[in-house]
C-alpha cells in the first residue's frame, strides 16, 4: 500500500506538472499552489460490464484542485486513506471491495450511518455539499426553507461533460489515463459560460405586505436590501456559483414552488387567507408569510426581531 | 378560495358528511377501524410554534373564559410548567430540546376512545362523530373521575364554584365556531399554522409527508397516532439534532424528545378505559359463581350440622337405653338381695337423679345459647 | 337473671339518653368536634369545595375519598366477613359477634354515602348515575353495588331497631320475623355484593396507569383491595370489640363477654392466613411486574415499609396472638392491620398517586378536609353509642330470645 501510495503520488505530480505546461495557465490550480492532485477531470460511470445500465448520465467534470483546497485532508473523500479513483471500489454495479456500494450510492448517498470515533464516516458528493449549505450561516437561511430540488437541471450541474458515445464506452471500461480525462474536462469547461445572476435592482426597493392587517398594520419589506444583503454574503462562494446555475435562482428561496421568472408570481397567489381544504398541508397566508421571514431569520441566526415580538415588524393598528 | 366558499365546503359538506359517515360506521359496529379516519383533528407541528400565546388568547375570549391575571402577552408565565384549568382549556409551555426552546401547546386531545367517557359514570362525554369530546355538565355529578382517569392531566374542576362547580375543558369550539363551518379559536389564531385542521385520516398522512420532505428536521413519530387509543389532536417534535438527520428510525429517540415536551409515551395503544374492562368483565362472573359458591357452602353446613344432630341423637338414645338396662340390672340385685319394697324406692331414686341430671343438663346448655 | 346489669328500653321509656349528658372528656370532645365539623359543613356547602380543601386539577380525589371513601368501605368489611363465617360457615360461636358486625358495617357503608356528599360537585345528583348509568365506567358499578349493599344491610341491621321498637309498635313482629327468615339470603347477596365493590374500588384505579406509582399498579388491584378487604374485615372486628369493650362494655351480656375472647382468637387466625396469602400475592405481582429495581428508590423503600411493617408484622402477630390465646396481642395485631390497610388505601389514593409530579405541586390534605374526616369519624361513634344504648346489638333482648 505504502509503496502504491508513494508510486501514485510521484505519477500524479509527473501528471499534474505536464497538465500545468500543456496549458500553460493552470486556472483551477491558482487557489491552490501546492496541490499534488490532479486539476479538473472526467469521472466516468466505470463498469464491468459492455454496456451496463444505468450508467446513461452522462459523465463528470470534477475539479480536484478546488474540492482539495476546502476539505481537511484526502481522507474526507478518500476514506480508505488511499488515494486511488472512486471508481476502484465503486463501479456501477458496485464490487466487494467496496462493499457493495454502487457508485452512484457513493456519490449520492445521504443517510451515510456516523462510524466510530477511530474510523472515517466517508461522505458522497451530496451529503458533504448539504453539509455546506446547513453549516454555513450565509447559505442556511434560504436552505433551512428551500431544499435543493432533485430534477434534471440539479442532476445536470455536475453530469455535464461533453463526450461522444465513444469516448463514454471507453471510459465505462476505464481505459483513459488521468491526463486524458483532464484533457476531456478542459474540453467541456471552455465551452461553459458563467451566469449572469439577476441585481437586487431587478426587483422592487420596497414591497408593502398588507393584505391581512387586522390586529396590527402591515409590513414594509425592504426587499432590494434582502437581496442584496443574500447575494453579498455568497459571492465568494464557489460553491454557490456553481448551483445557482439559473439568473432567478436565489429569488426561488421565497418565490418558490413556481417557475423561475424575474416577475414571480405573488404570495397569495397559492397561500389563500383561509385554510384550503384541497390542500390543507399548504401554510395559510399569514403562516406562509411568518414562516417564510422566520425559517430564514432563524436559519442565518439573526437574533432579532424576537419571533413573538410583533411590534418590531408591524405597527399596532389605532382604532379608527 | 375566499371565506365564505371555505365556510359552505367545510360547513355544509365537511361536518354533514362527517356526521354520516361516522354513523354509518357505528351501525356497521366497526369502529375500531378505520377508526375515526373522517373525524376531524388538529395536527400540532411543535417546530413551528413560536410561543407567542395567540391560541391562548383567542380560547379565552371564544369561551368567555375570566380575564388572567398577567396579560396574553407577557411571556414570563412560561417560565414556569403550566396545565389546563377550568379558566385555561389550552395553554402553552417551553421545553429544551437539544440546547432549543421548543414550545408545545396542550388541550383537550379528543381521545378517539377517551378515558373521561369511560370513567363518567353519568355519561356526561361523548366522543362526537366530527372528532370532539363533548361534556354535558347537566348531568355531571362532580365525582372527578374523568380528572383521575385523563392521561393528559386536561381537566379542570371549578373548586371555587360552591352550587353548580362542573368539569371543564377544551370543547374543540365544537358548537362554537365547528358546527358554524368555522375553524377552531386557537387555530385560526396561529399566526404561523404550526395548529393544523383537517381529517384525521389527513393529518397522519399529512404529518407523514413532512417528516419525509423533510428529513432530520422531525423526531420520526406521530404523538396521537395511537398513543392511547389514538387522539384527534397529535403532534409533531423537532429532531434534537442535525446530527439525527440521518433517519435512525429508534424508537427510543423518539420517546425522548416526546418526553422532553412533556408528553407520556408510556400510554401503549390501548384505550385507556379498556384497562379497566377486564375487571368489569369478572361482574357477571361474580354474580353467577359466588352465591352458588356460598349456597353450595351453606348446604354443606346444613348437612353437617343434620349429621352431626343424627349422630348426637342416637348416641344419646344408646346410652340412655345402656342406662335403663344398667338401672334394671342394679334393680334386679337390690330385688334379690334386699326384696321387692327396697327394689322398688331405689328404682324411684334412680329415676328422680336422672330428672334432675338431665334437667340441671338443659339448662346449663340452654345458657349456653347453643340451642339457637 | 344474666342481664340485670344492662338498661333495656322499656314500653314507657324507650329513650336511654342519659349517657350522652354525662360530663366526661369523651362527650366533651365529641361536642367540640361536632360543633366544628358542623362549621365547616355549612362553609363547604356555601363556599364550594375549593374554601376548605387542598384539592386541584391534578389531585381531584383526596383525603375525602382515600380515607373517608376507601377506607370506610374497607373498613366496614367486618359486616360481610362475620355473617359469612357465622351463617354460610356455619361457626356458631361467633352469633354474638355478627350483629355488633352488622351495625357498624351498616353505619359504615351509610356515613361513606354521607361523606361522599361533601366531596361530590352536585350532591344532589347522586342518583343521576341511575338514570344516565354509564355502564363503562367502575365508578358506577362501585356506586350501584354500594348502593344495594347499603340496603341489604339496612335490612339485615333492621331487626336490631325493629326489636327496640317493637315495645311501642308490635307490628314490627312480624316484619323482624319475615327479615329473620331471609338471613341466609341476605347474607349471600352481601357476600356477592361486597366482593364487587370492594375489589372494583381497586378497579377505580386500573384506568390511571401512568399516574399511579408502578409498585402499587397492577392489574391484580382489585384482587388485592378484596383480599385486603378481609383481613380488614376480620381485623375490624378485633378492633371494634377492643373499643367496645372499653366504652360500652356494661351493655355486653354474659353470652357475648363469653365468646368475646373466643371470636379474637378465631378472627386472628383468619386474618393471620389472609394477611400471609395477601403478602405473598403483592410479592409475586411485584416480581412479575419487573419490579424489583424500584426497590431501590424511595418509593420502594416507602413499599417495603407497607409491605413488612403493615402487612408481614400484624400477620405474624395475628398468628403468635391466636396460637398463644394473647388477647391483647391480638388486639395489638389488630391495630397494626388497620393502620396498615389505612396505609394502603392512602398510598394507592394519595401518596403513590401522581408520583411522577414534581413534590411541590403534590397534594397534601388540608387541616380542615382531615376535620371534616374526623367529624364523620366522630359521628359514626356517636350514632354506634346511641345504637348500643337503646338496641339489642351487643346483647339479645329477653323478648326475642329463642328466635334465632
Amino acid at each position: 500500500m505504502r509503496n502504491s501510495k508513494t508510486l501514485l503520488r510521484t505519477a500524479a505530480s509527473v501528471v499534474v506538472g505536464a497538465a500545468c505546461l500543456l496549458l500553460g495557465a493552470g486556472v483551477a490550480l491558482a487557489d491552490e499552489g501546492s496541490s499534488a492532485g490532479p486539476a479538473a477531470l472526467t469521472m466516468f460511470p466505470v463498469s464491468e460490464k459492455a454496456n451496463p445500465a444505468n450508467a446513461n448520465m452522462k459523465p463528470v467534470i470534477f475539479n480536484h484542485a478546488i474540492h482539495e483546497g476546502k476539505v481537511e485532508d484526502c481522507t474526507t473523500c478518500h476514506h480508505t486513506g488511499d488515494p486511488v479513483a472512486c471508481t476502484t471500489c465503486h463501479t456501477v454495479e458496485g464490487k466487494a471491495e467496496g462493499n457493495y456500494i454502487t457508485l452512484e450510492r457513493a456519490m449520492h448517498a445521504t443517510n451515510i450511518k456516523k462510524r466510530p470515533e477511530d474510523e472515517v464516516t466517508p461522505q458522497s458528493c451530496v451529503s458533504c455539499h448539504e453539509a455546506r449549505y446547513k453549516e454555513n450561516r450565509q447559505c442556511a437561511g434560504c436552505h433551512a426553507i428551500v431544499k435543493p430540488q432533485r430534477n434534471a437541471q440539479w442532476c445536470a450541474t455536475c453530469h455535464n461533460a461533453d463526450v461522444t458515445p465513444a469516448e463514454m464506452a471507453k471510459g465505462r471500461a476505464d481505459k483513459y489515463t488521468l491526463d486524458v480525462r483532464g484533457e476531456l474536462a478542459q474540453r467541456t469547461l471552455k465551452k461553459s459560460t458563467p451566469v449572469e445572476l439577476l441585481s437586487p435592482l431587478d426587483g422592487p426597493l420596497t414591497v408593502y405586505i398588507d393584505e391581512l392587517s387586522d390586529k396590527y398594520e402591515g409590513n414594509r419589506f425592504n426587499h432590494r436590501r434582502h437581496v442584496a444583503s443574500l447575494m453579498d454574503r455568497i459571492k465568494d462562494s464557489k460553491l454557490a456559483a456553481a448551483f445557482h446555475n439559473n439568473p432567478e435562482t436565489l429569488c426561488a428561496t421565497c418565490h418558490h414552488r413556481s417557475p423561475l421568472s424575474k416577475t414571480p408570481p405573488k404570495c397569495g397567489s397559492c397561500h389563500s387567507k383561509e385554510i384550503n381544504p384541497a390542500a390543507p398541508e399548504r401554510p395559510t397566508l399569514k403562516a406562509a408569510y411568518h414562516l417564510q421571514c422566520m425559517g430564514c431569520h432563524d436559519g442565518m441566526n439573526v437574533a432579532r426581531p424576537l419571533k413573538t415580538s410583533c411590534v418590531t415588524c408591524h405597527k399596532v393598528k389605532t382604532a379608527e | 378560495m375566499n371565506r365564505r366558499k371555505f365556510l359552505t365546503i367545510l360547513g355544509s359538506a365537511g361536518v354533514v358528511s362527517a356526521l354520516g359517515t361516522a354513523k354509518v360506521a357505528k351501525a356497521s359496529a366497526t369502529h375500531t377501524f378505520p377508526y375515526y379516519d373522517n373525524s376531524y383533528g388538529v395536527l400540532h407541528d411543535t417546530s413551528r410554534c413560536i410561543g407567542c400565546r395567540s391560541c391562548e388568547e383567542a380560547c379565552n375570549k371564544i369561551n368567555n373564559l375570566p380575564k388572567p391575571d398577567r396579560p396574553f402577552d407577557d411571556l414570563s408565565v412560561m417560565d414556569k410548567k403550566r396545565r389546563t384549568s377550568a379558566y385555561q382549556w389550552t395553554v402553552v409551555n417551553k421545553y429544551e430540546v437539544g440546547g432549543k426552546e421548543v414550545f408545545r401547546k396542550t388541550q383537550c386531545f379528543h381521545c378517539n376512545d377517551p378515558a373521561c367517557a369511560s370513567a363518567c359514570f353519568a355519561k356526561c362525554f361523548s366522543k362526537q362523530p366530527d372528532g370532539s369530546v363533548a361534556y354535558d355538565g347537566s348531568q355531571c355529578v362532580g365525582c372527578r373521575y374523568c380528572m383521575i382517569a385523563c392521561p393528559f392531566y386536561v381537566p379542570g374542576f371549578e373548586y371555587d364554584e360552591a352550587f353548580d362547580p362542573l368539569v371543564q375543558k377544551c370543547t374543540f369550539c365544537e358548537t362554537t365556531r365547528l358546527q358554524k363551518g368555522l375553524l377552531p379559536a386557537c387555530v385560526e389564531a396561529c399566526p404561523v399554522d404550526a395548529l393544523t385542521f383537517g381529517r384525521r385520516g389527513d393529518l397522519i398522512k399529512l404529518a407523514r409527508k413532512r417528516i419525509a420532505d423533510n428529513p432530520g428536521k422531525y423526531v420520526d413519530y406521530i404523538y396521537g397516532e395511537h398513543d392511547a387509543g389514538g387522539t384527534a389532536w397529535m403532534v409533531l417534535a423537532p429532531a434534537p439534532n442535525a446530527e439525527a438527520a440521518i433517519p435512525t428510525a429508534n424508537p427510543i429517540d423518539a420517546g425522548h424528545t416526546f418526553e422532553k415536551i412533556g408528553l407520556d409515551t408510556h400510554l401503549g395503544n390501548r384505550p385507556m378505559g379498556e384497562y379497566t374492562y377486564g375487571a368489569l368483565g369478572t361482574v357477571p362472573m361474580i354474580i353467577a359463581f359466588w352465591p352458588l359458591l356460598f349456597g353450595g357452602a351453606y348446604a354443606m353446613t346444613k348437612r353437617r350440622e343434620a349429621m352431626h344432630k343424627a349422630e348426637t341423637e342416637s348416641v344419646i338414645k344408646t346410652a340412655k337405653e345402656d342406662v335403663a338396662t344398667a338401672m334394671d340390672a342394679a334393680v334386679r340385685t337390690i330385688e334379690q338381695n334386699q326384696g321387692q319394697q327396697a327394689a322398688d324406692e331405689a328404682r324411684k331414686a334412680m329415676v328422680e337423679a336422672l330428672k334432675a341430671r338431665e334437667a340441671s343438663k338443659a339448662e346449663e346448655h340452654g345458657a349456653h345459647g347453643e340451642g339457637k | 337473671m344474666e342481664n340485670h346489669s344492662i338498661v333495656i328500653p322499656t314500653k314507657d321509656k324507650m329513650l336511654n339518653l342519659g349517657e350522652f349528658s354525662l360530663k366526661r372528656p369523651g362527650n366533651m370532645i365529641t361536642a367540640v368536634i361536632l360543633v366544628v365539623g358542623f362549621v365547616l359543613t355549612v362553609i363547604r356547602f356555601t363556599q364550594g369545595i375549593g374554601s376548605i380543601t387542598n384539592l386541584d386539577d391534578n389531585a381531584p380525589w383526596g383525603m375525602w375519598i382515600g380515607f373517608d371513601l376507601l377506607c370506610g368501605v374497607c373498613l366496614a368489611a367486618g359486616g360481610y366477613f362475620t355473617t359469612v363465617a357465622c351463617y354460610v360457615m356455619g361457626m356458631k360461636h361467633f352469633h354474638s359477634a355478627v350483629r355488633p358486625a352488622i351495625t357498624t358495617a351498616f353505619l359504615g357503608y351509610a356515613f361513606v354515602v354521607f361523606a361522599l356528599l361533601y366531596d361530590l360537585g352536585h350532591p344532589l345528583r347522586l342518583p343521576y348515575m341511575f338514570f344516565f348509568p354509564g355502564t363503562t365506567s367502575v365508578l358506577f358499578e362501585v356506586g350501584l353495588c354500594v348502593a344495594t349493599y347499603l340496603t341489604v344491610l339496612f335490612i339485615e341491621f333492621s331487626v336490631a331497631p325493629m326489636e327496640w321498637l317493637s315495645q311501642k309498635f308490635p307490628f314490627l313482629i312480624k316484619w323482624r320475623k319475615i327479615v329473620v327468615r331471609c338471613t341466609i339470603i341476605l347474607t349471600i347477596f352481601g357476600v356477592c355484593l361486597s366482593t364487587l365493590h370492594q375489589s372494583s374500588l381497586g378497579s377505580l384505579y386500573l384506568i390511571a396507569p401512568g399516574k399511579l406509582h408502578p409498585l402499587w399498579y397492577s392489574p391484580f388491584l382489585p384482587m388485592f383491595f378484596f383480599v385486603s378487604s378481609m383481613a380488614a374485615g376480620a381485623s375490624m372486628v378485633i378492633f371494634e370489640g377492643m373499643w367496645a369493650h372499653k366504652g360500652v362494655h356494661h351493655y355486653m351480656d354474659a353470652t357475648h363477654l363469653r365468646e368475646a375472647d373466643e371470636v379474637v382468637f378465631s378472627f386472628s387466625k383468619a386474618a393471620a392466613f389472609i394477611l400471609i396469602s395477601y403478602f405473598m400475592l403483592k410479592f409475586i405481582d411485584m416480581l412479575v411486574q419487573a419490579n424489583l429495581p424500584y426497590l431501590c428508590t424511595g418509593y420502594g423503600a416507602w413499599w417495603l415499609v407497607e409491605m413488612l411493617g403493615f402487612v408481614l408484622l400484624p400477620a405474624l402477630l395475628y398468628a403468635k396472638g391466636s396460637r398463644d390465646r394473647n388477647v391483647s396481642l391480638c388486639r395489638l395485631a389488630s391495630c397494626n392491620a388497620v393502620l396498615g390497610i389505612v396505609l394502603n388505601r392512602f398510598n394507592v389514593s394519595m401518596i403513590a398517586f401522581n408520583y411522577n409530579i414534581p413534590a411541590a405541586e403534590r397534594y397534601v390534605p388540608s387541616i380542615w378536609e382531615v376535620c371534616i374526616s374526623i367529624f364523620v369519624v366522630t359521628l359514626i361513634v356517636t350514632v354506634y353509642r346511641f345504637i348500643v344504648y337503646h338496641m339489642p346489638v351487643l346483647y339479645e333482648h329477653p323478648n326475642f330470645k329463642d328466635a334465632h
